[in-house]
This record gives C-alpha cells, sequence and structure tokens, in this order.
C-alpha cells in the first residue's frame, strides 16, 4: 500500500467528477430534490385537510349549525353545493370523490329526538362518492367517527371508553425525521454501487485498467482510492442532505458516531457488490443493468421510503434479507431513537455483510490479464 | 537476481493460448539493448500478445520471456518501474488535462524529478498542457502516451502500434517523436503493421504471421534475403519492346497497354535490355529499377497483405 499512489489516484478521481458537472448533480442534487419532494409530501400530511363538498337540502338553521360543526372538527374544508343540483352528477362533473347530503326534514327529525325525546326520530346523512378514487375510504372513514362523536353528544351520557397517547419516543417526532435516515442510506447506496460499477467499467473498456496495471499501482492501491473516493462522496452527499433537511423543514435529528459507523458501512457493503458486478458482467450496460437488479428492490422493499409494517407478511420477511434494511434501521435507532444497543445490532449485521462482500469483491477485482 | 545481458529482452519458446485458441505459438527471439524492434504483422498474429506477456500484463501458458535479466511471470514488481508502455488503443480520463495526467503517472511512478516540461516539448504538446484528455485529436492523444510512457524514463519502451487509425500528418509526428527516442539509444519495442513505419524506425525487425516468428533481421537484410531481383519498369513503350524483352528470354508484364515489367536478375541486365531497345530503334519515355521493400518482402513470405486501413480502423 503506498500512500502517494492512493492519493494521486484519489485526487485524479475527484477531479475527475468535478469537472463532469451532470455527474455532480446526480450525485448531490438527486437525493435533496428526492427529500425536497417526499419531505413537502409527508410535511402536509401531518396536517392534512380533505376537500368535503356538503349539499344541504334542509337549508334549516339547524342543518347549517351541522355544516358549520363538521367544518369545525378541522379535517374539512367544505364546499356548499346548490341544493337545486344533482348531487351524484355534480360529484361526476366535478371530479370530487365525495358529497355529503343533509336531507330535507333534519331539523325536524332533530327537534323530535332533543324536544320529545323520540327516540324514534332519525336521519341519513348520504354519502353519494367514486369508488375509484384512493382517499374517499379515509374521508368517510374520519366523516363516520366525526358523525359518531355528534352522536355520542346527542345522547348526553360520557364516553364509557376513553383513549390516551403515549408515544414511544421522548420527543414528538414528524414523519419526515423517520424519512431522512432512509434517504441518506439509498443515497449512499447508489453512489458506491453505481459508482463503482460505471468508473469501473468505462476504465476497464477504455484500457485504463490495462495501462495502470504496467505502473507499480497495485490492487490494492487502486481498491483503496476507490473506496476512499466513494467514502469522500458519500459523506459530501449526507452533509448536502442534511443541511437541506435542516434548513427547510427544521428536522430534529441526533447526530453522532454512529452516522459516520453507518455510512462507512454502506459504503463498503455495496463498493463490494459493485466490484463483484464489475469482474462478472462483460459489457458497461450489463453491469448497469444488474446494478439496478439490485438497487431497485432494495430502494423499496428495505424501508427507505416507507415502514416495512405496511407490506405484505412475506415482503417484511424479505427485506429482512436486505442489507439496506440494516443500515436504515441503524441509521433510525441512532438519529431518531437514541438507541445504541439497536444501532449497535444492526450495525453488527451489516458489518458482517460489509466484510463478507468486500473481501469477495477485492478476490473478484481482475488487474492483470488471464 | 538480475542478470546483466547485452539483450534487454529474451524470448524462449513463448506460447500463449486462450482457451482452444492457439494465439503465439512457441516463438523466441532476442532484443539487443538500445535497439528499436518492430514486430511486425497484421491484425491477430499474435504481436499485441506476445507484447502484453512481455510486459506483465498476462500471464504466459508456456516458454519463458526476460526482460531486463528478470522473468516477466515473477519480478512484475522490479520490471515495471523500468519500462514505459504505450498500449494498444491507449486512452486516458477525459477530463483531465496533459499536465495533471503526466503529473498523475509521475506520482505513481513515485518520480519527484520529472521534468514534465521535457516530456511535453518532446512530444509537441506545448500549446495543450491546459486541453483535457477529451477534446485532444487521435494523433495528439497518441503523443501523450508515449509521453507518459516516458514518464519514469525507462529502459525499455512499449509501443502498441501507435500509430493506428491515424491521418498522414499525425503519423508523421508521432514518427518524429520516434526518430528523437532512436537517437537517445532507448531501446523501444514497437509493434506495427505499417511497413513504412518498420523501415523507418526499426534496427531490426521480426515479422510474426500466425502466431510465429517467419522472419527477423534488419529492414535491408530482411529485404536482401528474400527480394534477389530487381523490377524494371519502362514507362509509355511502343509495341515493339515487348517482343524485344521477350526474345531476350526475360519475362515482360504489359500493364496499362504502356508500360512493361520486367524482373532482372542483376543490374547488368538493365543495361542489356535498354542497348537492345536502343538498337532496335524502339523507344520508352520513361524507367524505373529498384528493389523490393518490405511490404513485398512480407506478402512474399506470408501471402496476406499486411495494410488494414479499413474505414473502421481509420476512425479508430
Amino acid at each position: 500500500m503506498t500512500p502517494r499512489i492512493i492519493s494521486a489516484n484519489l485526487v485524479v478521481k475527484l477531479m475527475s467528477i468535478y469537472r463532469e458537472k451532470s455527474a455532480m448533480f446526480f450525485t448531490i442534487a438527486f437525493p435533496i430534490i428526492l427529500i425536497l419532494v417526499f419531505g413537502t409530501i409527508f410535511m402536509s400530511q401531518d396536517n392534512v385537510e380533505y376537500h368535503l363538498c356538503v349539499q344541504d337540502l334542509d337549508q334549516t338553521k339547524s342543518s347549517v349549525q351541522a355544516v358549520k360543526t363538521l367544518a369545525l372538527n378541522g379535517k374539512f374544508m367544505i364546499t356548499r353545493v346548490d341544493p337545486a343540483v344533482n348531487a351524484t352528477q355534480y360529484v361526476r362533473d366535478n371530479k370530487v370523490n365525495v358529497a355529503l347530503v343533509i336531507p330535507k326534514g333534519y331539523e325536524r327529525s332533530l327537534m323530535q329526538r332533543m324536544m320529545l325525546n323520540d327516540l324514534n326520530a332519525s336521519v341519513t346523512i348520504t354519502y353519494i362518492y367514486d369508488p375509484s378514487s384512493s382517499s374517499v375510504i379515509t374521508k368517510m372513514e374520519i366523516l363516520n367517527a366525526v358523525l359518531a362523536g355528534i352522536n355520542q353528544k346527542m345522547s348526553g351520557n360520557p364516553p364509557f371508553i376513553r383513549s390516551a397517547e403515549t408515544s414511544i419516543l421522548t420527543k414528538k417526532y414528524r414523519f419526515i425525521e423517520f424519512f431522512i435516515p432512509g434517504i441518506i442510506a439509498m443515497a449512499v447506496m447508489t453512489l458506491s454501487l453505481f459508482g463503482t460499477v460505471n468508473v469501473n467499467m468505462e476504465l476497464r473498456q477504455k484500457g485504463i485498467i490495462r495501462k495502470l496495471s504496467t505502473t507499480p499501482i497495485t490492487r490494492t492501491d487502486w481498491i483503496l482510492s476507490n473506496i476512499l473516493y466513494q467514502f469522500i462522496l458519500a459523506v459530501i452527499s449526507t452533509i448536502a442532505m442534511l443541511l437541506v433537511s435542516y434548513a427547510v423543514f427544521n428536522v430534529r435529528l441526533h447526530l453522532n458516531a454512529w452516522l459516520f459507523a453507518f455510512i462507512v458501512l454502506d459504503v463498503f457493503s455495496f463498493v463490494g457488490i459493485g466490484m463483484i458486478l464489475t469482474r462478472f458482467a462483460k459489457e458497461a450496460q450489463s453491469a448497469a443493468a444488474a446494478a439496478n437488479a439490485i438497487s431497485f428492490p432494495m430502494m423499496f422493499l428495505s424501508g427507505s421510503f416507507f415502514p416495512i409494517e405496511l407490506m405484505p407478511g412475506f415482503l417484511q420477511t424479505l427485506a429482512r434479507i436486505l442489507p439496506l434494511y440494516y443500515v436504515n434501521e441503524g441509521l433510525r435507532a441512532s438519529m431518531v431513537f437514541e438507541d445504541n444497543m439497536a444501532a449497535l445490532k444492526y450495525s453488527s449485521i451489516i458489518g458482517i455483510f460489509a466484510a463478507v462482500v468486500l473481501t469477495l469483491g477485492i478476490i473478484a477485482t481482475k488487474w492483470e490479464e488471464g | 537476481m538480475t542478470k546483466e545481458t547485452e539483450y534487454a529482452i529474451e524470448v524462449d519458446k513463448l506460447t500463449k493460448r486462450y482457451g482452444d485458441l492457439l494465439a503465439v505459438n512457441a516463438i523466441s527471439f532476442t532484443v539487443r539493448k538500445g535497439e528499436v524492434f518492430a514486430f511486425l504483422g497484421p491484425n491477430g498474429a499474435g504481436k499485441t500478445t506476445t507484447v502484453e506477456v512481455i510486459e506483465t500484463i498476462r500471464t504466459p501458458t508456456s516458454g519463458k520471456v526476460t526482460l531486463l535479466g528478470m522473468d516477466v511471470t515473477k519480478k512484475k514488481h522490479d520490471i515495471v518501474p523500468r519500462i514505459g508502455v504505450l498500449p494498444q488503443g491507449f486512452s486516458s480520463f477525459d477530463r483531465i488535462t496533459v499536465r495533471e495526467t503526466l503529473q498523475y503517472y509521475s506520482r505513481l511512478f513515485c518520480c519527484i524529478n520529472t521534468d514534465i516540461d521535457g516530456l511535453i516539448e518532446l512530444v509537441n504538446l506545448k500549446d495543450k498542457t491546459k486541453e483535457q484528455y477529451k477534446n485532444l485529436s487521435g494523433g495528439l492523444k497518441q503523443l501523450l502516451g508515449i509521453a507518459i510512457a516516458l514518464v519514469n524514463d525507462p529502459e525499455v519502451v512499449f509501443l502498441d502500434e501507435p500509430t493506428t487509425g491515424l491521418d498522414p500528418r499525425a503519423r508523421h509526428e508521432v514518427w518524429e517523436v520516434l526518430l528523437g527516442l532512436k537517437k537517445k539509444e532507448k531501446t523501444v519495442f514497437l509493434t506495427t503493421h505499417y511497413m513504412e513505419e518498420a523501415e523507418l524506425l526499426a534496427d531490426t525487425v521480426a515479422i510474426i504471421s500466425k502466431g510465429k516468428v517467419i522472419a527477423m533481421g534488419s529492414p535491408g537484410k530482411l529485404i536482401e534475403n528474400n527480394a534477389n531481383y530487381l523490377a524494371l519498369t519502362l514507362q509509355s513503350v511502343d509495341e515493339k519492346v515487348f517482343e524485344i524483352v521477350r526474345k531476350m528470354g526475360f519475362e515482360p508484364v504489359l500493364n496499362n497497354h504502356k508500360d512493361i515489367q520486367i524482373r532482372v536478375e542483376q543490374t547488368d541486365d538493365v543495361q542489356k535490355i535498354l542497348n537492345a531497345i536502343k538498337d532496335a530503334g524502339a523507344l520508352y519515355l520513361g524507367l524505373d529499377v529498384r528493389k523490393l521493400n518490405l511490404e513485398e518482402v512480407f506478402l512474399k513470405l506470408t501471402g496476406e497483405a499486411l495494410h488494414e486501413d479499413s474505414p473502421e480502423m481509420e476512425a479508430k
């Protein structure tokens, strides 16, 4: 191992990427764009307000009050529909997924129940909905909960079962705080895997590796400089992602040595896989296809974008054999939950994986021709 | 242990197979220190395989190759700092400038005192020092490759087809640089399929065909040994000349209905033919007498054409 040679190689690689603006863009900007897009979506979900169309056919003080009660709940932004129009046609024409219809006789039934204590007096509020809409079920469930609450209050009895919320976390976190560690893990994986595959395949196809094999640079120097290069890019990318997350979303995360450790293990794991792919792929295109085949399931199944608990059971089992799952969970354990024991457990698993694939990658890296 | 010999390279019964393909078939030759040795042959003849075994890039199937007294299969670590290599189809890092590329390779060889400016001047790239590799023309890229091969002041320089795919002007620029190396008495191992390149630069030429060395010697010696006759061409002759020459016992060949070509053993025969034509009152407007060149020698020895200036190669 010659530090002078490793540093020479590193400088050339860094200068090359610095001068290749599109590569710089995808290295730094792409994960930031993901954070901005998904962050904005998730932030709005934390304070979600649904659009609700209401047609009041009764047009009485009581029915107007009922509509105001729905609005006061804070979950709905109400649009009033003219009583003269056909509500079903209105839903179709205006592409709204649900309209609530307060029937004629609402106030009369209400008075019978309230004043005369007539338990047979009731009204049926109709939901006219479009079942092809993905959010309509959620809307109707919230509406049912709101109406159940109103019914319960009208009964005059206090509820028997109440609920209380206790978070396992000491602070209140938003979804974005769980999302950022996943994006860091995914971005470092993408950088390391595609960086190794693309650069090595290009240099091999252009014959530069053959030329280098006639110089004193050894395979060890070459691999070490590659790992160091990928690590520097991973650190730059992570810093950029964190800066944007803090500046735009004011995230609250714990930055400690575990973050550094998981970035190192993420780089080792996927540089190792990249080196193995480079050895066995005949062409640059097949190597890139193989890298895609590995990275895509990893991105979507390992819990980078959404919790694996939302997935069916067999996919959850599959997620637990993906190395990126352990980086995601390890980063969340350290950055969100401050759980050092969990971080240690996940780092041990990904550490063993990294050691195995990196060793195989080093063995697989071809330096001399046959 | 390094063995001191007069030879920079000694190849003994070198064989290289790729599966069932026999690329190099038990070839043997030596290269003296300080000479320019040209390895001549068409594509697929085994030139690059041979040179890559000597450069320590490939391992031989059998046979022994010694470079600067060291076995290439055992002493790569000691050999590499003492050689310079321009591989076939040389390429470098696209976005690194000429000067940065030379500095990079100099650092790989841990050469503190490399005269980067001197190398740039040697290969005539003074105006291109800040140009990135991707912006250089094919000829300039090859010149940079040669400069890289010299960055560690090597004892033996390997140049694998340094002018393939270059236009004639760029080819002459590369030749100028190689002639400069020859003057400095560097040991140069040159592989080429350009005959004039070998004739111009080489002290010794080895002709390789189908994995075997079929002839070796100085260009002059090869021509002399393989072309023991002269080619006489008489231009714009009148009708009688063909018959006169034929009656003298030669075998004239009519070319373009105007010129005739005659193969003669000695220079005296040329004079005899010219005298006979003059005595018969016949006419010719010009004449040319020449020995065979290396290309014709190659054709005679191998039955294969040497030049492969296909459109793809020119586009390289």
